[in-house]
């Protein structure tokens, strides 16, 4: 396994392309984080003219919502295409300059190479999960005041559902790179199913009209959006009832795992069925 | 001696086109084997084959005698079509890539990138090698940590004679260690230099399989010359095994039916109360041979 893992830090460590993804990755991730508060209390200001009653300004980010508000809007599908894309690059890549065929020929088996892709998906997700806890505990404690333990640890479950969710999303876009190879495709093929086609199936399958069931909560992007679904305004949950997500729940973190693993099995057959 | 590799019966298909058909072969411990074929004769297909690139779709190989898996192909070095390296890497990291596939320490890569003279350059990313280059870094890749075998599919295709020289030399420089060499080319004249054994393919087909030596030794023509060339042809053409005459101003080539000695042939002359001035065995050329090859197949 840390074979595995050597080489593919050697296959990254001085790939510019790579590092200037996770570059851009980081600004919007942590712009968006930052700049969520500041767009809802605009958006509020702006109801607020036309509202008898004012509503009151938003405040996101402290303990414990913290965990709930910073995953929801770290697992947005503007911010999850970033490392989704720099995994279909690697896996492309290694189609494109034929290094595949070329590990192969030294002597690594196909299962290894998925294996190792694998991998690095499984430490990205930690790295970035280890990241966002880090960011939300600084932020958290410079916001909140009254700490204890308790309340810290209150709603941190949400990050094992940020952990799941930039796992399974890298994973989808596994399953593009290793069955389209060539990195065009599968970049545009990708992000038209995440941002066009399947929000439209979306919305067909939501309407009461046609269908009466929750089918369409089980589509892959959606069940991995789903995982935090709502962010959690305390203060408007308080003025207008809204009940919304509390925890994670089994279930939703269940479903897009199921895909993963769909996912992983069809690629592996895919590639030891197919010439390379 | 011991088998390398045992290729039986593989087919491989496209569709309706026969890549490779029903392909045997045996490749011994220290022959250094060509497979000699033009373009699209199924050479890459075969090597693809061997190496698990692709399923065949139906025959079985053996390497060193066993079921093949990723642990022979650690044994065996191979250059296949192209030279394949991440292009923004330098060639000591695409090197350790190969190294930690292999299993094997770094060592081993100071020697391979001194072997093929890159060793100056090893800190440039491989993008900006010149082809040549690109060609010796394979060749390095492929002889990291010493294997067994080398497998080299067209290497000295694309580069310029120079580049040729240098790929050749470096492979017979291999071969005198008794690395186990397997060579596929569409040059006749390559195999005839670098190669002991040779098979010959055509759309998929073995022709033909054997020695370089035996194939070469088949000798069906001589260069004569004498002061009076007619009295010379006319001579000839008493020759028992005397089959057709080629006549130039200053020289004769003679073919005969069987094979003829050239000190029998001089003895014929001095019989006959001609004295040659000239007198040259031309053996037929790999060249001659695999086109009638060819040809005897169509």
């Amino acid at each position: 396994m840390s074979r595995l893992l050597k080489i593919e830090f050697k296959k990254i460590l001085t790939y510019k392309v790579f590092w200037i993804l996770v570059g851009l990755y980081f600004v919007f991730l942590s712009s968006g984080i930052l700049m969520a508060e500041f767009v809802i209390n605009s958006m509020v200001d702006d109801m607020n003219t036309h509202l008898p009653i004012p509503l009151p300004h938003v405040t996101l980010y402290f303990f414990p919502w913290i965990w709930q508000n910073i995953t929801f809007f770290a697992t947005i599908r503007y911010v999850l295409i970033f490392p989704a894309i720099v995994i279909i690059i690697l896996i492309t890549n290694e189609f494109t300059f034929k290094t595949i065929r070329q590990n192969v020929i030294n002597g690594m088996s196909k299962a290894e190479f998925l294996a190792s892709k694998l991998l690095l998906i499984v430490l990205i997700s930690l790295v970035m999960t280890i990241l966002l806890t880090f960011g939300a505990f600084i932020i958290g404690i410079s916001n909140t005041s009254g700490l204890t333990p308790a309340v810290i640890a209150e709603k941190s479950i949400f990050i094992l559902g940020f952990f799941i969710a930039i796992l399974t999303f890298q994973v989808f876009a596994l399953f593009f790179g290793f069955l389209l190879r060539n990195t065009g495709l599968a970049i545009a093929l990708f992000t038209l199913y995440v941002f066009i086609v399947e929000p439209i199936v979306y919305y067909f399958l939501k309407s009461p009209i046609v269908f009466k069931n929750t089918i369409y909560t089980y589509l892959p992007v959606n069940s991995v959006l789903r995982v935090s679904e709502y962010p959690a305004i305390p203060v408007l949950k308080k003025v207008m009832g809204l009940n919304l997500q509390d925890s994670i729940s089994l279930t939703s973190c269940c479903i897009p795992l199921g895909y993963a693993v769909i996912m992983i099995v069809i690629v592996y057959w895919a590639l030891v069925k197919k010439d390379l | 001696m011991e088998n390398i590799l045992t290729i039986s019966n593989i087919s491989k298909r496209y569709g309706k086109i026969h890549a490779v058909s029903d392909l045997s072969l045996e490749v011994k411990r220290g022959q250094v084997f060509g497979i000699l074929g033009p373009n699209g004769s199924g050479k890459t297909t075969t090597l693809s084959v061997i190496l698990e690139l692709i399923r065949a779709n139906s025959g079985s190989f053996q390497w060193f005698g066993q079921t093949p898996d990723k642990e022979s192909r650690k044994r065996i070095g191979s250059v296949i079509e192209s030279p394949n390296f991440f292009p923004y890497l330098t060639p000591v990291i695409n090197l350790k890539i190969v190294a930690d596939i292999k299993n094997i320490g770094y060592d081993d890569i100071e020697r391979v990138l001194n072997l093929t003279g890159l060793f100056d350059r090893r800190n440039s990313r491989f993008k900006t090698f010149s082809f040549g280059m690109k060609q010796r870094l394979a060749v390095a890749s492929a002889l990291l940590g010493n294997p067994e075998v080398l497998i080299l599919d067209e290497p000295t295709n694309g580069l310029d004679p120079q580049g040729i020289a240098y790929i050749r030399e470096l492979i017979l420089l291999i071969a005198s260690q008794g690395i186990t060499i397997i060579i596929a080319s569409h040059l006749l004249d390559e195999v005839q230099k670098i190669c002991s054994h040779v098979a010959v393919l055509s759309s998929g087909k073995k022709l033909f399989d054997g020695q370089v030596r035996e194939v070469l030794a088949i000798s069906d023509s001589f260069d004569l010359a004498a002061t009076n060339i007619e009295l010379l042809v006319n001579t000839v053409k008493f020759h028992p095994s005397f089959r057709s005459v080629i006549t130039n101003a200053e020289k004769i080539q003679v073919f005969f039916k069987d094979h003829v000695s050239p000190e029998e042939l001089n003895r014929f002359f001095i019989h006959h109360d001609v004295i040659l001035t000239h007198l040259s065995e031309r053996k037929r050329s790999l060249e001659q041979h695999f086109l009638e090859l060819l040809n005897n197949n169509k």
